[in-house]
């Protein structure tokens, strides 16, 4: 639990501690009104008095999967220039045989109470996310908090996906850092989804190993029965590979934690790409709204000097049916005129937008990358210990063994 | 050489056994060889002027130790040493250096047979011939021939069955080596069977093919009498002792084959890890190719699961090698155990059966004919000398199995050890701080 600061309507600042310290199995009525069996989780928030750093229970209630989910995808239309924190996985994926796949199994959800956990961690530590209103109130507000995120608004204001993806094709300029981090994260999920699948197939062939040598335990036994000298070291080293075959459960668990830190990084780079592609959506509305208005200015000109360089229909149909009168001309101009001066102020406050926002999302993209190489070189040391804990287990197993075994 | 030609010790050959103890019959070998007959002062002076010619003592190299570098292999075989401290040996030999023959006709391999004897029997002290699977093959019918009444132990199979095993392969040369070896070692350790003619013009001779021509001579008394007893006769009871021993054997090879099934899925399931370990190292390499800070950090711990693997591949090339031939082989002694067993069943049915056809005979005076007493005779003295050699192969069973298991605990914890050596090297390396670019 990490002490964080927060402000509520610019109240004074407190020091908070979250924690999801529980979840419980629930059945209820969804939306069609049939019935359904989810998880609930009991999110818990203490605040810190500062003199005696004593921690007092401020708020507790319950949330489901899916409201995080809302909580999310608020928070991904409202800050589109934040590294946006993922959830950990809706359904388990990259499972090794032994686990299961089933989304009710109790380890499945120890380890999904332990990622949203860590989600809420994530916001809450984030100098800009924690401050958000919706946030605070998902922490605090259990009744009618889903109908206050849903009158933000926020899903009208979400760029649609067409949109975006059209934006990607046919942006121009779009900034070299972003084509970058772009790539980066598309090769980022590329590895680690492969790292992931092929640390499910060696843990599986491990729990092989181990177990498997199970059986010695039992056929040293019975063969120590028809032994006189022999038996005692046969029976008591067949104790030890029972040891050391049920060893591998404890050791793939723990080995789990580290496959979640890995996943929480897959996710985090589809959240990089999120940003990556707000950017290429707003140079792209820059570059359209600038095309535009030099669109606007040339048949403005066209029309003072008379000469029509572009073809535009009303040239057609002047020609065709007569020329227009001086005044519809001067007419015309002026509305140009009015809306060049229009398109000239949007295309600098604009061009100040984009400029804000790869400003911004740049920051806080260093901010990410400092935060990735920390966490994942604390994931790699932590998973190195747990290997040299393996080892120093199996080390002592197989002394024990050889101990029996020098005495038959 | 100083001093005459040393007394031999007694010879133990195919008189009864019943009036004397045996001398290699377990934890009795202190007294037998104390309390008997005391050894002579030349005696003494010839055996540590053996010992100072020695390379290996005998029965001190197992097939199922790991490499003579590893301390703990040291260990085992000081521990065998131990075991055997109440011995007189007299007899020394190795199996070693293996060469190729390439001719017209066939290539083959060769081996070095390096022989050290005090014995009366041998004209040399030492003697070193080379010598083929095939007259190792010849040896043993030999003996089985002229030593109907004994273990004779067991050879590496002949043929190769299990896939396509390279005959001429650095890994079954070396296997088979320590096999041959091993069964040389088994004969020279045995009372009677060392002292067999055969054995020793294997030992000795320049020429072997010349004897082979030679044929059948010097079939022993007991040889040739217990080489006619055609089968037909059936056992009614099988003594007690033998029966539990025919029990004993048959679960022991039940237990030994299980074994062998369970390490060779061990074997498996380690390769199969094995083939995903290879694939997931580099994965980690292709990672540190995209990152800058982290770039050091993954390609260390890739490294550190291409040493884990390079590991883990010597282990089970080890337990290939050296654990599962030496286990098959005992699979092989059990069944040769059991032959004898029953070639003693059959003598004791002829026994049983004239003995039968006496009574019935219905004669006033009843005396056992000679041919029946010498049947008796056959038996009894084939019953002593199972019981001898079944005690012995117990023994040898024993320590065999200590150090083949220890063997492989031994192996493990190796693996383990380059495990953990390669993982606590790469710690310093993650922890580092990198310097501002």
């Amino acid at each position: 639990m990490n002490f964080l600061h927060m402000t509520e309507n610019n109240f004074s600042l407190k020091k908070i501690e979250i924690s999801v310290s529980e979840a419980e199995k629930r059945t209820g009525r969804n939306a069609m009104n049939m019935q359904e069996t989810y998880t609930a989780y009991l999110i818990e928030t203490r605040s810190v008095e500062h003199s005696d750093g004593q921690s007092v229970l401020t708020d507790s209630l319950w949330r489901r999967y899916s409201e995080f989910e809302l909580l999310r995808n608020y928070l991904l239309v409202y800050y589109p220039h934040i590294v946006v924190p993922p959830l950990p996985e809706k359904r388990a994926e990259f499972v090794w045989h032994k686990l299961s796949a089933d989304n009710m199994d109790p380890d499945f959800v120890e380890r999904r109470r332990i990622g949203l956990e860590n989600f809420l961690l994530r916001v809450a530590s984030h100098p800009i996310l924690c401050r958000d209103k919706i946030f605070y109130l998902f922490l605090t507000q259990e009744g009618n908090w889903k109908e206050t995120v849903n009158e933000t608004g926020f899903q009208l204001k979400a760029d649609s996906r067409l949109k975006a993806l059209n934006a990607t094709f046919r942006v121009k300029n779009p900034d070299k850092r972003f084509i970058e981090l772009k790539h980066y994260s598309d090769e980022l999920q590329s590895v680690i989804s492969h790292l992931l699948r092929v640390r499910a197939r060696v843990a599986d062939r491990l729990y092989g190993v181990y177990k498997v040598h199970g059986n010695y335990g039992r056929v040293f036994s019975e063969w120590s029965a028809i032994e006189k000298e022999m038996g005692d070291g046969l029976q008591s080293a067949g104790h030890h590979m029972d040891v050391y075959a049920s060893s591998i459960d404890d050791i793939l668990e723990d080995e789990e934690h580290y496959a979640d830190q890995l996943k929480e990084y897959l996710f985090y780079a589809e959240a990089l790409r999120a940003v990556c592609r707000k950017h290429e959506l707003t140079q792209y509305d820059l570059e359209t709204a600038a095309q535009d208005l030099a669109a606007k200015k040339q048949q403005c000109e066209e029309l003072a000097t008379g000469t029509v360089r572009t073809f535009s229909l009303k040239g057609m149909t002047t020609k065709l049916f007569g020329q227009e009168t001086p005044e519809q001309r001067e007419a015309r101009i002026k509305m140009l005129e009015e809306q060049i001066k229009e398109g000239e102020q949007q295309l600098k406050s604009k061009n100040l937008e984009g400029r804000e926002f790869v400003k911004n999302a740049w920051a806080d993209i260093e901010r990410f990358k400092e935060q990735k190489n920390h966490d994942l070189k604390e994931a790699l040391i932590s998973y190195a210990v747990m290997q040299i804990s393996m080892c120093k287990k199996g080390i002592q197993v197989w002394t024990n063994a050889k101990e029996c075994f020098s005495k038959m | 050489m100083s001093g005459g030609p040393p007394k031999a010790l007694p010879s133990t050959g195919p008189q009864s056994l019943r009036d004397m103890p045996h001398p290699l019959a377990g934890s009795s070998s202190e007294e037998a060889v104390g309390g008997d007959s005391t050894p002579s002062p030349d005696l003494l002076t010839a055996r540590s002027f053996g010992d100072k010619d020695l390379i290996l003592p005998n029965g001190g190299t197992p097939a199922g130790t790991a490499s003579p570098a590893s301390s703990s292999s040291l260990l085992n075989r000081l521990q065998l040493d131990d075991d055997m401290d109440g011995e007189t040996r007299d007899l020394f030999v190795t199996v070693d250096d293996p060469k190729k023959h390439v001719c017209t006709m066939e290539t083959y391999i060769t081996y070095r047979i390096t022989t050290k004897s005090t014995r009366v029997e041998f004209d040399l002290p030492e003697y070193s011939v080379r010598r083929r699977y095939q007259d190792f093959d010849w040896l043993r019918n030999k003996l089985e021939e002229s030593q109907p009444t004994h273990l004779i132990p067991p050879l590496p199979e002949k043929f190769v069955v299990k896939g396509v095993v390279d005959r001429f392969s650095e890994e079954f040369v070396e296997t088979r080596r320590k096999a041959l070896d091993k069964f040389l070692k088994r004969i020279t350790d045995h009372p009677v069977l060392s002292f067999n003619e055969h054995f020793n013009v294997f030992l000795t001779a320049k020429d072997l093919n010349a004897h082979k021509k030679q044929g059948m001579a010097l079939l022993t008394r007991v040889g040739e009498s217990v080489k006619h007893v055609a089968g037909g006769y059936k056992l009614r009871n099988r003594p007690l002792e033998f029966a539990a021993i025919g029990e004993y054997l048959d679960t022991f090879a039940l237990k030994l084959g299980t074994i062998d099934r369970i390490a060779q899925r061990i074997i498996k399931e380690e390769i199969e890890y094995l083939v995903e370990l290879r694939e997931y190292g580099p994965v980690y390499s292709t990672w540190s190719a995209l990152e800058a800070e982290l770039a050091e950090p993954l390609e260390g711990v890739s490294a550190c699961i291409g040493n884990c693997s390079t590991a883990l591949e010597e282990l089970t090339d080890d337990m290939t090698e050296d654990f599962l031939p030496v286990l098959r082989e005992y699979i092989l002694y059990s069944d040769s155990m059991k032959s004898v067993l029953k070639k003693r069943d059959q003598v004791q049915a002829e026994y049983e059966a004239k003995l039968e056809a006496v009574a019935l005979r219905k004669e006033e005076r009843p005396k056992v004919p000679a041919d029946v007493e010498k049947c008796q005779d056959r038996m009894e003295c084939f019953n002593a000398d199972l019981k001898a050699d079944m005690e012995r192969w117990q023994n040898n069973k024993r320590q065999d199995f200590r150090q083949l298991l220890m063997g492989m605990a031994d192996k493990n914890i190796q693996y383990y050890e380059k495990c953990l050596m390669a993982w606590e090297s790469i710690i310093p390396l993650l922890q580092e701080k990198q310097e501002a670019k």
